[in-house]
């Protein structure tokens, strides 16, 4: 996967370039929009990720130029402003992503994955989830662990379905608040971890192996080896 | 805008004004009036008085010098009815002009001697005979069988009889009585003209003044871009528009500022910020000894917790200058306490908070998501860290008028008297408090974003009670919105 990001700041452009690196993608860095136009012009890129505030262009003006030039790629917007441009909106709506800075590398990773999974050819979806020996089935919203049914509520299966999508990655606290419950807040109190508790004390049953790992410092990881 | 314009008139001030106008005009008028009556009234009777005087002189001299043969009847008579035809005032009156006058003599003992006028002339004897007369001034004396009265001048001759001269006021007041029903007529006219007149205008330069109060009300908290409209003319309301079109240039300016500065300060933190957290992702991705790792993540989550402060502090200090920026959708309040419930209801359990939801369906509001989401998980927030287990609290939700309300109710020790007095100002917590103490600021910064309050107040039956109340959608436009989503 080829990523071009853009972003003028040298301290985040290091440490986002090597996460994205680690994280399997082939990484260029343009630190204006002027070098981001001419890289994007003389190569393809999969994904791009743009910083709003560059030092010669506005970010978005950038994306728009970009779309002008026929580039498909989808965009995850990073913004450090406190709020969000019309335009943005826009974006958002014509199936770009954006992110508030500072964010959880897990979340930006998420959010690239569901970019390019949006813009590659659907997958027929799959009616059943399996990670080891769990197994969710989506349609008649029931879980089994082991081949033993787990008593969920209609809420736990949702949050469980999530870490499962998402199994042997990384979920953040506000992921699973944007995914599960559908709010983009930061309780300041321990909500998501006494939900995570709950199906634990569900899914991970004395004596075997405990699949719902936390990530001090990150989230939660459903493990899948 | 349409709800304003369909106020009955009788309650709008161009009708009060207008009512006042006209009726200080009309009693002004009234006043000339009754002026002009008097002075023509005054007028009418000297005139009348002197031509009496001067008359009945002229018949005294003649009846007093004619010698009282055969001839002297008709002497008099002729003289007296010449006068008669040089009646002032006199209206063309029918037929017989001497109707309006009359001669009579009567001698000392009362007795008449000679009558030139309408019918036999008894009858005004009797009435002279009953009245008193001064000298040199004429009198009115009332005949029975005439409306009017007579004004009647006396003179005595040397023989002792007397003569009268009489003359109708039928004429005088017929005068005055046109004048009269001509005055009302064209008073009532000009009264009825001018309350039109002062009332259209009145109307009309009010509801500018009306348009200019319904823009300056639209131009809501956060869009300051609207003017209030301006006309053409350059009279005091329209240098009141653009008064008001200045001091919005002001202030949209200033919030302009306001915005600068937060954003560039928003700006200029979260950017280290960002490149700090990502290091700490990173050595805390490369560290595999758990010791240490627990001083990289505390270290995240306090950066976390930085940032969280530095948001709700912008927000805090945006909604003080009213300067929020809101981005408006229609929001199903119900719908969204019973998804905050069922997140939060766990942890309450796990605490030992019994919580209970009182939620009227459908409650919807016009509000920014982002900000309602995280001020009623600000407010749940509160509940968790500040209630003792065991405690119960009733979170309900019900439109009351216009407003949503939304209030939280426990049965715990209610808030510190101290803490009580600050809790929405910035930074004040409790002794036993955790956290920032920036989220009930928070909450009431979005409360007034929004056109609504926070109240808080220890209740009677003890414990607290947290009341929040937001404009609720108006069912005009909720119906209007269900047929927008329908045709789009």
């Amino acid at each position: 996967m080829r990523l071009l990001l853009v972003e003028d700041e040298t301290e985040i452009q290091g440490f986002l370039r090597r996460s994205l690196q680690e994280a399997g993608y082939e990484v260029e860095v343009a630190p204006d929009a002027d070098t981001a136009e001419r890289l994007a012009i003389g190569s393809q890129f999969d994904i791009l990720v743009v910083d709003l505030g560059l030092p010669d262009r506005d970010g978005i003006s950038l994306i728009l130029r970009l779309r002008e030039l026929d580039s498909k790629a989808p965009v995850l917007i990073l913004s450090a402003r406190r709020s969000v441009d019309d335009r943005v909106r826009g974006l958002e709506q014509g199936g770009d992503d954006y992110l508030t800075k500072p964010f959880a590398l897990a979340e930006l990773l998420a959010r690239l994955r569901n970019l390019l999974k949006r813009n590659s050819p659907q997958a027929s979806e799959a009616t059943r989830l399996r990670v080891l020996d769990l197994e969710l089935d989506l349609l008649r919203r029931e879980a089994t662990r082991g081949g033993q049914p787990l008593q969920l509520t209609q809420q736990e299966f949702v949050l469980l379905e999530y870490l499962c999508r998402n199994a042997g990655r990384a979920v953040t606290r506000s992921m699973i608040l944007d995914q599960v419950w559908g709010m983009r807040i930061q309780p300041d109190t321990n909500v998501v971890d006494v939900h995570i508790y709950r199906l634990r004390g569900k899914v991970d049953g004395a004596g075997q192996l405990p699949l719902i790992r936390t990530m001090r410092g990150v989230g939660y990881v459903l493990k899948d080896r | 805008m349409s709800l304003k314009t369909d106020r009955p008139a009788l309650r709008s001030a161009a009708w009060r004004v207008s009512f006042l106008a006209t009726i200080a005009f009309a009693c002004g008028t009234m006043v000339i009036f009754v002026f002009i009556h008097q002075f023509v009234s005054n007028d009418i009777n000297r005139r009348s008085d002197a031509w009496l005087s001067g008359e009945i002189e002229v018949l005294g001299d003649v009846a007093g010098r004619t010698p009282r043969d055969a001839l002297y009847s008709r002497v008099v008579r002729e003289i007296a009815e010449l006068a008669a035809h040089e009646v002032p005032n006199k209206s063309a009156s029918e037929g017989n002009a001497n109707n309006s006058v009359f001669f009579l003599q009567a001698n000392a003992e009362g007795l008449p001697l000679l009558w030139v006028g309408t019918g036999d002339g008894r009858s005004n004897l009797e009435a002279i005979k009953t009245t008193k007369f001064l000298p040199d001034k004429p009198t009115d004396v009332r005949v029975s069988g005439f409306p009017v009265p007579f004004r009647v001048a006396c003179l005595q001759l040397g023989d002792g009889s007397h003569i009268y001269l009489g003359l109708s006021e039928r004429d005088e007041l017929g005068v005055l009585t046109k004048l009269r029903l001509r005055f009302i007529l064209l008073w009532l006219l000009v009264v009825l003209l001018g309350f039109g007149i002062v009332f259209l205008t009145t109307r009309r330069m009010l509801s500018h003044v009306r348009k200019i109060s319904e823009a300056a009300s639209r131009i809501g908290h956060s869009d300051l871009s609207e003017r209030v409209p301006a006309t053409r003319r350059d009279d005091e309301v329209s240098q009141l528009a653009h008064t008001l079109n200045r001091m919005l240039d002001r202030i949209e300016c200033s919030m302009h500022q306001l915005h600068t500065i937060t954003d560039s300060l928003a700006h200029d933190l979260r950017s280290p910020l960002t490149a700090i957290r990502g290091k700490l992702e990173m050595s805390l991705a490369a560290m595999h000894d758990e010791d240490n790792a627990e001083a990289i993540v505390s270290a995240i989550e306090e950066l976390d917790q930085l940032t969280d402060f530095l948001n709700k502090s912008l927000d805090v200090a945006e909604a003080r200058a009213d300067a929020l920026r809101l981005t408006r959708t229609q929001i199903d309040l119900s719908e969204l306490l019973e998804t905050m419930m069922d997140l939060y209801e766990p942890s309450m359990t796990e605490k030992g908070v019994q919580i209970r939801l009182h939620n009227e369906s459908g409650v919807i509001v016009f509000g920014d998501e982002g900000l309602i989401h995280r001020m009623i998980a600000n407010l749940l927030d509160n509940v968790l860290k500040h209630l003792a287990p065991s405690s119960r609290v009733v979170v309900s939700l019900h439109v009351e008028g216009k407003m949503a309300l939304l209030s939280f109710e426990d049965d715990a020790g209610g808030f510190e008297p101290e803490v009580l007095q600050h809790l929405f100002t910035r930074r004040v917590r409790g002794k036993a408090s955790a956290g920032h103490g920036l989220g009930l600021a928070f909450v009431d910064a979005v409360a007034r974003a929004h056109g609504g309050t926070v109240e808080a107040m220890n209740r009677e039956a003890g414990g607290a009670r947290i009341a929040v109340s937001l404009p609720s959608a108006p069912e005009e436009t909720r119906q209007q919105l269900i047929v927008a989503e329908q045709a789009g």
